[in-house]
């Protein structure tokens, strides 16, 4: 693999003379009759070192000199003041023309309000960008040379020298984003699609499945993806990959899921429910608890597919892992068990878990307003099916005077609307004086 | 009394001795229980590095042949005496399947409204009936040319081709066709089975059979050891199973998806399916399979793609839901993807919650493919060794 190369000391060439920049600078050797010219020349070389410069971004180690003090960002066209500093153009005339009349640096009164373009110091930023520029292509060009030689690779090789070039690609295409284009454009995406299959090794499928996530993939890969062959296979490497191969499979099938193509079929798998429900309780890796919790969400919103979710187990281990979520994941798991709650076996499922209705309770007025609106429709939901058992168990943990707080508050009106209706619900089989203990908001309840 | 004494003392006095470091016939006696107890402790070890594979699954659900496809694979495969021993058994089955045909088309013609399909013409009564009786002696005759060309005419009668139509219950092996086709071959004065007919000779299992095997890695490197346990189906042989079924690597299990329409051997009144179900319902929920892996082998996909085109799904109690959505390929895999999720439907049901962390994957399987049988068996392989890793933190 060729190795990248860091721009030697660069020098400047041109007229014939090759200057060493620290040279060129510190003796003030105006370096390169090549680049100078009239103001033609100057101006069209000032479009490509913008366009340069921003190609490149972000560049590390532009020297100082070449950095405006104003914006702090190389100068395209440099001019200098009487003071002899030297600033962007746009940016001095912006500062002079609003009146005021000191150099931004020196502070000292400009007796003369002219801006010189310095020509030289052009010539030497157009001159080091130029170079970075050359290298930063040629560089691309061998990445995207050797992209290729990869893919024609693959074509050939099985085994280990498979996992191999597929892994080596992977890399490529993360950190490189002309990779990605290249892949597509010679029928990468085809190829790396066509490996997968029900013989498809854990290593093979496991890299290629890195490589598909980081390219855009249009209608024909998807639906190629979509085969249920190729589904298993990404659902087995969910549930046995490591947390990296986890994540990047939770990616594809929200992928695949925004298509239109998309039928709710494809993910009704009970493997991958119970994989995802698994990733998500994972505590060693948040990052995994979110993917799985944001995929199962999405599913979720498809009804059909609600039942199964149910049916894993999801409702008790969701409730159960509550209290152990960190405010931004307790919104997606909030949100997961009210869509549940819609569904009759989800709310019995919710009313025979007993840490329901606990810690339903203590995420009202805790969080968010949604966490307060979602918390808030899964107890009515388990309160409605259950009046007699839950109202009771709901009020003795506190959940009278959370709705008060509910309504005092600012929330939406229809969330107050709930709340009042809710309660109502509970104080039904309570006397008003024993109700209205339960609703002191005490220590332990907070 | 004095006497009495003396042994007193004399015994005292060995008493005394014993007390001593050991004399030397007592230090041999040490020295070897202490090298048995080496040995049993390096046994002990040198097996927790093997794993224990079994195959299970019902009667004819292919794990025989899964058994005889490995030895293949991974051990010195066949040699001639071995391949010679099958000559009987394949000659056997011959006799077995035509007997089955002639007197099941029999049967049909007192049992079926259109009898007259399956009343086997007259030229080939008088051999039928002797092939039927030959196939109910305890000791078959080699299979010369010229009874193979009894049995080859016999085949070929259209009432025989009727009931062979309505195999399914009849309880026509399913290596019958195959047998047929090679009479010629087979019936040869010098005859020696090919491992292909090795593979789909039929031998109803009873007891254990086991084989050690290492299955070679790309880089010839060798991989895990396995042992590897095959089991008689029937249900009489069941009950020996449970003595197999401590420390248990991976089961694999086998399920022949294309007996949907077919009954048991053993109790003609059972749908195939459903006791496979139940079969598989009751290996998951054992307690000693707390932690092992389940391979299942949905196997004889050959034989289900056929079928399914034909015989539709439903006559199955179990798959009474299913709706054809295509025709052709599609419908195939359409109707496999079915079976598929019914069969994870039965492995999440009555597997209990914590025990869904154990290893869970559906292979597709035509267990006389070689080639599909090594492919198989390498990502078995894989996600064995993976598990392994995990389970040692070091994935």
């Amino acid at each position: 693999m060729p190795q990248y190369q860091q721009p030697p000391s660069w020098r400047l060439e041109g007229g014939g003379q090759i200057l060493d920049l620290e040279t060129a600078v510190k003796d003030g050797i105006l370096g390169g009759g090549g680049g100078g010219g009239g103001l033609g020349g100057a101006a069209g070389e000032k479009v490509d070192l913008k366009k340069m410069i921003e190609e490149l971004e972000p560049v590390e180690d532009v020297p100082s000199v070449f950095i405006c003090p104003i914006s702090l960002e190389p100068m395209v066209d440099p001019v200098t003041l009487c003071t002899g500093q030297t600033y962007e153009r746009s940016n001095i005339l912006k500062w002079l023309s609003m009146g005021h009349l000191t150099c931004p640096t020196t502070m000292q009164e400009l007796w003369d309000d002219a801006v010189t373009p310095n020509r030289t110091l052009h010539q030497l930023i157009h001159a080091w960008f130029s170079q970075r520029y050359l290298h930063f292509k040629k560089r691309s060009e061998d990445v995207q040379g050797r992209a290729a030689e990869l893919l024609e690779t693959l074509k050939k090789v099985k085994g280990q020298a498979r996992v191999q070039a597929l892994k080596e690609l992977q890399k490529m295409v993360v950190n490189h984003s002309s990779v990605q284009n290249t892949v597509a454009d010679s029928g990468g995406i085809a190829l790396l699609t066509s490996l997968l299959g029900p013989f498809t090794s854990h290593a093979v499928g496991s890299e290629a499945i890195g490589i598909l996530v980081n390219l855009s993939l249009d209608s024909e890969a998807m639906a190629n993806l979509m085969q249920p062959a190729k589904i298993s296979l990404v659902v087995d490497m969910l549930n046995e990959g490591t947390i990296d191969t986890k994540i990047n499979c939770t990616r594809l099938i929200e992928m695949l899921m925004g298509e239109k193509d998309f039928r709710s079929e494809i993910v009704s798998s009970l493997s991958l429910l119970a994989g995802l429900m698994r990733l998500a309780k994972d505590r060693r890796h948040p990052n995994g608890t979110l993917a799985g919790l944001s995929l199962l969400k999405t599913i979720c919103s498809h009804e059909r597919v609600r039942g199964l979710i149910v049916s894993v187990g999801a409702v008790s281990q969701l409730v159960e892992l509550l209290p152990n979520l960190s405010h931004e994941y307790l919104e997606l798991a909030l949100r997961i068990l009210d869509d549940l709650s819609t569904i009759p076996e989800g709310r019995v499922a919710l009313k025979d878990c007993p840490q329901t209705i606990p810690n339903a309770v203590r995420l009202l007025m805790r969080v968010s307003e949604s966490c307060t609106r979602y918390a808030l429709s899964i107890l009515w939901a388990v309160c409605k099916l259950a009046p007699d058992e839950c109202a009771s168990l709901a009020v003795e943990a506190g959940l009278a005077a959370k709705l008060l707080l509910v309504i005092q508050s600012g929330c939406s009106p229809e969330l107050k609307q709930r709340s009042a209706e809710l309660l109502k619900l509970c104080s039904l089989n309570y006397t008003a004086t024993l109700f209205i203990s339960k609703c002191k908001l005490t220590r332990t309840i907070q | 009394m004095i006497f009495m004494l003396a042994i007193v003392l004399h015994s005292m006095g060995s008493f005394c001795s014993r007390q001593k470091p050991y004399n030397e016939a007592d230090a041999e006696e040490n020295e070897q229980a202490e090298e048995i107890e080496r040995r049993i402790a390096r046994e002990t070890k040198a097996e927790q590095h093997i794993h224990k594979l079994l195959l299970l699954g019902a009667g004819e659900s292919g794990k025989s042949t899964i058994f005889k496809q490995i030895k293949l694979l991974f051990q010195t495969g066949f040699d001639e005496a071995e391949l010679r021993s099958y000559t009987s058994v394949i000659h056997a089955n011959v006799y077995q399947t035509i007997k089955i045909l002639f007197d099941g088309a029999k049967e049909l013609t007192q049992n079926e409204s259109d009898s007259s399909k399956y009343v086997v013409s007259c030229e080939n009564k008088d051999v039928g009936e002797k092939l039927s009786d030959i196939g109910s002696r305890l000791d078959y005759p080699y299979l010369t040319k010229e009874i193979a060309n009894e049995i080859k005419t016999l085949w070929n009668d259209a009432a025989i081709q009727e009931a062979y139509s309505r195999g399914n219950i009849l309880q026509v092996p399913d290596c019958a066709q195959y047998f047929m086709e090679n009479l010629e071959r087979l019936s040869e004065t010098d005859y020696v089975p090919t491992k292909e007919d090795v593979l789909y000779a039929r031998v109803r299992t009873t007891g254990v059979v086991e084989i050690q095997f290492s299955p070679v890695g790309e880089s010839r490197k060798s991989g895990e050891v396995y042992r590897l346990y095959d089991v008689g189906g029937q249900r009489n042989e069941r009950r020996k199973w449970i003595h197999l079924f401590e420390g248990v690597r991976a089961v694999i299990f086998c399920a022949a998806i294309s007996e949907y329409d077919q009954m048991l051997f053993e109790d003609e009144t059972k749908n195939r399916m459903m006791e496979t179900k139940e079969l598989f319902d009751w290996v998951l929920k054992q307690a000693c399979f707390e932690k092992t892996s389940f391979m299942l082998f949905l196997n004889k996909f050959d034989i289900f793609e056929q079928k399914v085109q034909k015989v539709p799904l439903n006559v199955c109690e179990w798959f009474k839901d299913y709706q054809p959505m295509a025709s052709g390929k599609q419908e195939v895999e359409h109707a496999y993807e079915f079976v598929k999720k019914k069969f994870e439907e039965l492995y999440f049901q009555s597997t209990k919650p914590e025990r869904v962390d154990r290893v869970f994957k559906i292979y597709r399987t035509t267990a006389l493919d070689q080639k599909l049988v090594k492919k198989t068996f390498k990502l078995v392989d894989e996600t064995l060794r993976r598990r392994n890793l995990i389970e040692a933190g070091l994935l």
